[in-house]
């Protein structure tokens, strides 16, 4: 059962790498040959769209990181007001897609009608645009706002927490102020944790799509996941050096992954910093607590609530940027949003790939999971981390190799094309945290509470139904819950696999953007992200854990 | 003689490399409280849960009430669902998704009683284990001495032919463990209840057993009556376990009347006969008793069977004075009633009874 899953995950890889030698197109009758590697290595464009993807990931990752440690340590180790508002909204902002928020910026910062550029006209000393969103730097600043900040910040606060103040106070009886505690105590204490978290990001930076789509190639930026995409839309489609280009990236992610392991295992002694008994008393910031509060939110303010302000004004826009006109507000976007035939078909396709991915990633999942607990003697942890690689896995390759699946067996008369191949690399995708969330369900519920049923007369049938199901609910909700707000929201997964039959929502808003509609889009983008906040917030309401689990 | 209800066959399970349990046999008698003593990792709890079902065991049989539950060289296996036990856990294992009357209608509900029958029967086994008012409460909102009982009602509940016990009282603080230790020997008198009981705690094992099986490294060291396992250890490893020994070293000496162990500082102690089945005269051997065996009494001349000692350092334990003693060429710790006081570096007596004494060979 195990072994069947491990070749199912690495079904789409070892096609994706057997096609990168594969001179014919996908489906002919293949001729192997090195031609697709020599051009890949012998093209400038892709060694730079490779090199463009690192120096995207590691610039960003600078500011983000200081910016999420900073956050982190204000909400969970100091006196700061509004801490836990603080956190709830960094949770909510985690959840907020990233295409539409570029959509936002673009609207704001766009040369030629953002609102800013056009302030900022006003000003003396500027003729002229003064900011441009299609740019390096454009593409830094957007990834700044996104979900990237908020991921790290959920994931420090509770290393922060779990610090616990002794630490910090026997600095403070030595005699240290706040700044030398931190310098001297904290941070040392939690770098291997904080470097850790910072490599995760690096490597989920390196999966980013959308935003290097939306700007990167109008300026002509292309990292490699963008140059795949151009590579396979292209006329005629050029599915060799795509291919290889995947390939080669698989090779650096695999040697990066590895390296992560390695630094995480070498660090166990870390990692056992947590607070026995701990106390939870705060560092007292005195007046500086009004401070820390005012700068998060400007923060917020700037990078998630102005943008999205002006998404929403976009949406009721005759035409974006233009305040002058006569009545330049209208609902027409809306109306032809929620009237066009294609929507209402996305619409339903969304619903039935979210429902498919949910309830399949649910039940197939659990039972690994299940398995995984219950012979954990027997899994080698090599399977373990095998297990992992969806997770890091870019969405882009993932449908690269699922569609050399498709095209290459007779999968493809199920698959190809329609929302059940959708569904299906979606649901590959999901493996590794629905999994890891299931087994750390079983784990924590601890054989006792089956083993309790089991010895008072139930069948394991009856014990499944009676005792697992329920008390796993809130995990499998909670789960259910992400992964259908994944499905609604990946581009870069359904990208290379869609039909006009199957288009999900999240692909019509990319051809919104695409093809200049961006009012229209602004007003689709908006309700995706809508449903996300709604679904999340229900979700917590209900009680279930929609954290920790990334 | 009514038959066992619960009988273990040369029963052995290993764990990759590690024999957990090896080898053992033993049965339990109809209302019999019979405890597996041990040190964590011993293998007892293996033991409990082969009898449970929950472990197969690799080689041996194993019987409920005359009917046989595992028997692996004939491939029978009886799954847990189908013995008829009760099983208390050291976790409680309470679900916390159900109320209290819940969990414990839950092995009612599992064999289709009515919903009359499944109230009456509930209700009457919270009463039992005083919880009467509480069947509506969620689980989690229960405190540690309750969960106990709730998990005890569950397992009482159906009238299970043997009751498993895994370390029930280990989790509850040192008062309330007395309390229910008490009360379950009084339920247990009470139900004729036949109950299989895995502890590490020797007082627990002492006061509410009928029969002690002390288990180390996956074998019985000795099986036997509170008082037997106590007083007259088979094994130095039983001794020890069971409170504290204090040894002596010496040489056995034999006549034609009568045996001594002659100790480093000359001292000659008399022991009785029946201790020294095939030690030959002349053979070294190792003294030792339990300390409160040990009279300490002040410096006059030496009587039958006592050797002098200087006392080294005195500790004050609240209720008594515990005493390191120089005595015999060797450090004992004694402890002795708060009305004598000896300070340190005074000169005592110690008595030893030759009834009190075991002798083995170095």
């Amino acid at each position: 059962m195990l072994l069947f899953f491990a070749v199912v995950m690495g079904l789409p890889l070892l096609f994706l790498v057997a096609g990168s030698f594969n001179l014919s197109l996908p489906g002919k009758e293949a001729v192997y040959g090195l031609d697709n590697w020599l051009h890949a290595f012998s093209d400038r464009a892709t060694m730079d769209a490779l090199w463009m993807s690192f120096l995207l990931s590691v610039v960003r990752l600078v500011p983000a990181m200081m910016i999420a440690v900073v956050f982190s340590w204000l909400i969970a180790r100091t006196d700061m007001p509004g801490g836990n508002a603080i956190e709830f909204f960094c949770w909510l902002a985690f959840f907020i897609p990233d295409f539409p928020l570029t959509l936002a910026w673009i609207l704001l910062l766009d040369p030629n009608y953002g609102f800013l550029n056009m302030v900022a006209r006003h000003l003396p000393f500027v003729d002229g645009p003064l900011f441009n969103p299609y740019s390096f730097w454009g593409i830094v600043w957007v990834h700044t706002s996104a979900g990237g900040i908020w991921f790290k910040v959920i994931l420090l606060t509770p290393l922060f927490r779990r610090l616990g103040a002794a630490f910090e106070e026997a600095a403070r009886v030595a005699g240290a102020d706040t700044l030398a505690m931190l310098r001297r105590v904290t941070l040392p204490l939690l770098a291997p944790m904080i470097l850790a978290v910072a490599v995760l990001s690096f490597i989920r930076g390196l999966q980013s799509f959308n935003t290097e789509l939306l700007l990167g190639t109008p300026a002509g930026i292309y990292v490699y996941s963008t140059r795949i995409y151009d590579y396979i839309r292209r006329e005629p489609a050029s599915y060799g050096e795509a291919t290889a280009l995947g390939s080669i990236f698989i090779v650096v992610l695999g040697v990066l992954l590895l390296c992560y392991w390695r630094f995480l295992s070498g660090n166990r002694k870390f990692t056992a910093v947590t607070g026995q008994g701990y106390s939870v008393a705060r560092v007292k910031l005195g007046k500086w607590r009004l401070v820390a509060l005012a700068g998060c939110l400007f923060y917020i303010t700037v990078m998630t609530a102005l943008p999205l302000v002006f998404l929403i004004i976009g949406s009721f826009m005759r035409r974006y940027g233009f305040f002058n006109i006569t009545s330049p507000f209208t609902l027409t976007h809306w109306q032809n949003l929620l009237s066009d035939p294609i929507f209402l078909v996305a619409l339903e396709n969304s619903l039935i790939i979210g429902a498919i991915t949910t309830a399949g990633g649910i039940l197939l999942y659990s039972t690994v999971a299940y398995l995984l607990v219950s012979r954990r003697a027997v899994v080698a942890p090599v399977l373990e981390g095998f297990c992992w690689l969806p997770h890091v896995l870019p969405g882009i390759l993932l449908g690269l190799g699922i569609l050399w699946l498709f095209l290459a067996t007779p999968l493809r008369y199920f698959f190809y094309g329609t929302v059940w191949g959708i569904a299906l690399a979606l649901m590959l995708s999901d493996s590794p945290v629905t999994t890891q969330a299931f087994r750390a369900g079983f784990l924590q519920l601890g054989a006792d509470l089956e083993e309790a049923a089991r010895v008072t007369g139930a069948s394991w049938w009856y014990t499944y139904r009676k005792i697992l199901l329920p008390l796993l609910a809130p995990i499998a909700g909670a789960v259910g819950l992400m992964n259908f707000g994944g499905a609604l929201t990946s581009i870069s997964t359904p990208v290379l696999l869609y039909s006009h039959q199957s288009r999900p929502l999240a692909i019509l808003l990319l051809e919104y953007s695409v093809t200049g509609e961006l009012e229209r889009g602004a007003a689709l983008g908006l309700l995706i992200t809508a449903i996300i906040c709604l679904m999340m917030l229900a979700g917590r309401k209900l009680g279930l854990k929609l954290s920790g689990l990334q | 003689m009514a038959p066992a209800v619960l009988e273990f066959r040369d029963v052995a399970k290993r764990f990759s490399t590690v024999n957990a349990v090896d080898g053992v046999s033993f049965s339990i008698l109809p209302g019999e409280i019979f405890t597996l003593l041990g040190p964590s990792g011993c293998g007892k709890t293996t033991t409990l849960r082969l009898a449970a079902g929950l472990e197969e065991p690799d080689a041996g049989e194993i019987s409920i009430n005359g009917v046989i539950a595992a028997a692996p060289e004939r491939g029978l296996f009886l799954s847990p669902e189908k013995r008829r036990l009760g099983m208390v856990f050291q976790s409680y294992a309470i679900w916390p998704h159900l109320t209290v009357f819940e969990n414990v209608a839950f092995p009612l509900r599992v064999r289709r009683e009515s919903s009359e029958m499944i109230r009456q029967r509930v209700s009457r086994a919270l009463d039992v284990v005083g919880l009467g008012g509480l069947s509506e409460r969620g689980a989690t909102q229960l405190s540690g001495g309750q969960q106990q009982r709730v998990a005890l009602a569950r397992a009482l509940v159906y009238e299970p032919a043997l009751l498993l016990l895994d370390e029930p009282l280990s989790n509850l603080d040192a008062k309330l463990r007395e309390q229910m230790r008490f009360e379950l020997r009084g339920l247990q008198r009470k139900l004729e209840l036949t109950i299989l009981y895995v502890t590490h705690d020797q007082t627990e094992a002492i006061t509410l057993s009928d029969r002690i099986a002390v288990v180390n490294r996956g074998r019985f060291e000795q099986v036997g009556a509170p008082e037997e396992v106590y007083e007259k250890p088979a094994t130095s490893f039983v001794g020890h376990f069971l409170g504290r020994m204090i040894t002596l070293e010496g040489t056995l000496k034999r006549t034609g009347g009568g045996a001594w162990v002659q100790l480093a500082g000359g001292a000659r102690i008399a022991i009785a006969l029946s201790e020294l089945d095939s030690l030959r005269d002349g053979a070294a051997v190792r003294l030792s008793a339990r300390p409160e065996d040990i009279a300490i009494l002040p410096a006059a001349e030496l009587g039958k069977n006592q050797i002098d000692g200087v006392v080294e350092q005195v500790d004050y334990l609240g209720d008594r004075f515990e005493y390191h003693v120089r005595a015999g060429g060797a450090l004992l710790v004694l402890s002795a009633p708060k009305r004598d006081r000896y300070s340190s570096g005074a000169k005592i007596r110690l008595s030893l009874e030759p009834s009190c004494l075991s002798v083995r060979p170095r």
